[in-house]
């Protein structure tokens, strides 16, 4: 869950899109995405559900194999079904990329003071090292790593938050907690917006012009945005008393039958991955 | 006439100390009415609105829904008929999709399933946002959203509708379709108030008209009495109608025969020319 909010909050502010497509709030692109998906009429249950088997099951099988086979299919069904185009889903999986090259970068090398291993590079007190194995061993890292984000962006990429929200309330998770995040979550885009909009008032007024300036603004605005978080929390809670709010969230959650069809072929998906794994093992 | 539906006797209202921002507040409202509620900007009229419904609780002075004086433990029924609709619509969405969000207010009057559903459908229909439902609201404009928030209080079907300042982010087909909505409203025997900048639109939609002016109402009748009131217009420093001037105009200079049928739209101007 935690992994999943951060991907989220990180798309939102690092990547550009080279085209033409922007949005205005500067919001998650990755949530845009999910409400323009074709497969959002599927159950969101189904498809949370059959994300997290994958994503296990990419991780418990351990097999470099299995983890191609979960790539491919994983981006046929985002592409391919849900209609997000390639380059869009191919820059939203560019995040978690940097971060497994870096991190499996940590893992291949290793270090010694004797000039050992296939590859070695002389650093002033001793020798980073690689073998033909840990580069192996890297490379079958990196694919189940990829595997199991891309298990994972099956469910980001076709089912906006606030399904997610009433598929954890189903799955019974404390209440406080859902609610929590359905707070946070609608709040994070207003204190951004608010951010957003004195940030460039303040820019269009040259606040922004060289570094002492700068600094004041920018505590200006940080300053404000405290106060404008508490008066917001005020008027919120003003608003929802006055539509009868007793202290219990309660949405209308729309149901999408589960359809016996894609139940089938579901089934039929993972035990012929179960079978390929336990034949190639 | 008949019984008043909602009943405010002296009420005052303090935001700190030392400067009331409502001053005695006394004004009777008959169901059914179509109520313009203007005044300078910081007036009090939201302030006045927040405290019919409950939201803040006067320092001193009385509210009357149909004859029951309103306390603590009967608020929940005040809220569940009287609808506001906030100034500003991001103060007020809450949920992180736009059904979900007007159903809020239906699910918390615990309705049934259906009759939420139907009710939440209805509501977007009148405010013709239905192809928005099932978008975060994050990802919708400024006038968008202030739809949202009218279909909010639409899907409650309260019996009096507070309108803060509506027509404000609308471009002008939306306004246009609102004032579609009020009509339907009326129709249905709603009671309305509105608070609106907009003179020309109180002109001819209100047949009441209350006009703030520092935490005070100065005057309470008809637009067009209202209006003309000289003294009235410069205290709230209220600009005057559009259509009244023309018309005051054209029969000064002889144009038009004074037959004191004032009219109040372009329909009802053209109608007077064609004459
Ligand atoms: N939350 C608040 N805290 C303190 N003072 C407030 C607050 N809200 C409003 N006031 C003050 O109360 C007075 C009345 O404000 P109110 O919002 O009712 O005006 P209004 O008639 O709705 O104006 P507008 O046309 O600008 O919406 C103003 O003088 C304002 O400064
Ligand atoms: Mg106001």
């Amino acid at each position: 869950m935690s992994h999943e909010h951060t991907a989220r909050s990180h798309t939102g502010r690092h990547h550009h899109h080279k085209g033409g497509h922007r949005h205005d709030t500067g919001g998650s692109s990755i949530d845009f995405y999910a409400c323009h998906s074709r497969i959002r009429h599927w159950n969101p249950g189904f498809r949370v559900g059959f994300s997290i088997i994958l994503l296990l099951f990419c991780i418990l099988a351990n097999h470099p194999a299995v983890s191609c086979v979960i790539i491919l299919t994983a981006a046929w069904i985002t592409v391919g079904m849900g209609g997000l185009s390639f380059r869009r889903y191919f820059s939203v999986l560019t995040i978690p990329i940097t971060f497994i090259l870096l991190g499996s970068a940590a893992v291949a090398v290793d270090f010694s003071r004797q000039p050992i291993g296939d590859f070695h590079l002389y650093l002033f007190w001793g020798y980073l090292y690689l073998t033909y194995e840990s580069l192996l061993n890297t490379l079958f890292l990196i694919l189940k790593v990829f595997g199991a984000v891309s298990a994972m962006f099956i469910m980001t990429l076709s089912t906006p938050s606030h399904e997610l929200f009433s598929v954890l309330r189903k799955a019974r998770c404390p209440s406080l907690i859902v609610e929590l995040m359905h707070m946070i979550y609608r709040y994070i885009f207003i204190l951004m917006e608010v951010q957003r909009n004195m940030r460039i008032s303040a820019e269009s007024r040259l606040g922004f012009g060289d570094f002492k300036t700068s600094c004041y603004s920018f505590g200006q605005i940080a300053s404000n945005l405290f106060i404008i978080a508490l008066k917001k929390a005020n008027a919120y809670y003003d608003a929802m008393e006055a539509r009868c709010y007793d202290g219990t969230f309660a949405f209308l959650e729309e149901e999408h039958q589960a359809n016996p069809k894609h139940l089938i072929a579901a089934g039929i998906y993972l035990t012929a991955l179960m079978s390929f794994w336990l034949a190639i093992r | 006439m008949n019984e008043p539906i909602l009943q405010v006797n002296d009420l005052h209202y303090y935001y700190n100390d030392n400067q009331a921002a409502l001053n005695g507040i006394s004004v009777s409202i008959y169901p059914g009415e179509r109520i313009a509620v203007i005044g300078s900007n910081g007036a009090g009229k939201s302030t006045f609105f927040l405290n019919i419904n409950g939201v803040l609780s006067p320092e001193h002075g009385e509210i009357f829904y149909h004859g029951t004086k309103i306390t603590k433990k009967s608020l929940p029924e005040l809220r569940k008929n009287i609808g506001i609709v906030f100034q500003d619509a991001d103060n007020q969405i809450i949920a992180s999709s736009v059904k979900a969000e007007i159903s809020f207010g239906p699910m918390n009057l615990k309705l049934p399933r259906e009759e939420v559903s139907r009710r939440v459908n209805m509501a977007m229909e009148y405010m013709n946002i239905t192809e928005y439902g099932d978008r975060p609201p994050h990802y919708l404009s400024g006038g968008e959203k202030k739809r949202v928030a009218i279909a909010d209080i639409i899907a409650m079907e309260p019996d009096v509708i507070i309108f803060d300042e509506p027509t404000a982010a609308l471009d002008p087909l939306n306004a246009v379709m609102l004032e579609e909505v009020l009509e339907k409203l009326s129709a249905e025997q709603k009671t309305l108030l509105i608070s609106t900048h907009d003179v020309d639109f109180a002109y001819r939609w209100a047949e009441r008209v209350l006009v703030f002016c520092d935490g005070q109402i100065i005057a309470d009748g008809t637009p067009l009495s209202v209006f003309q009131n000289d003294e009235v217009v410069k205290k709230a420093s209220l600009t005057r109608p559009v259509m009244l001037d023309v018309y005051e105009e054209l029969v000064r200079n002889g144009l038009l025969a004074d037959a004191g049928v004032y009219p109040r739209d372009m329909r009802e101007f053209r109608e007077l020319i064609g004459k």
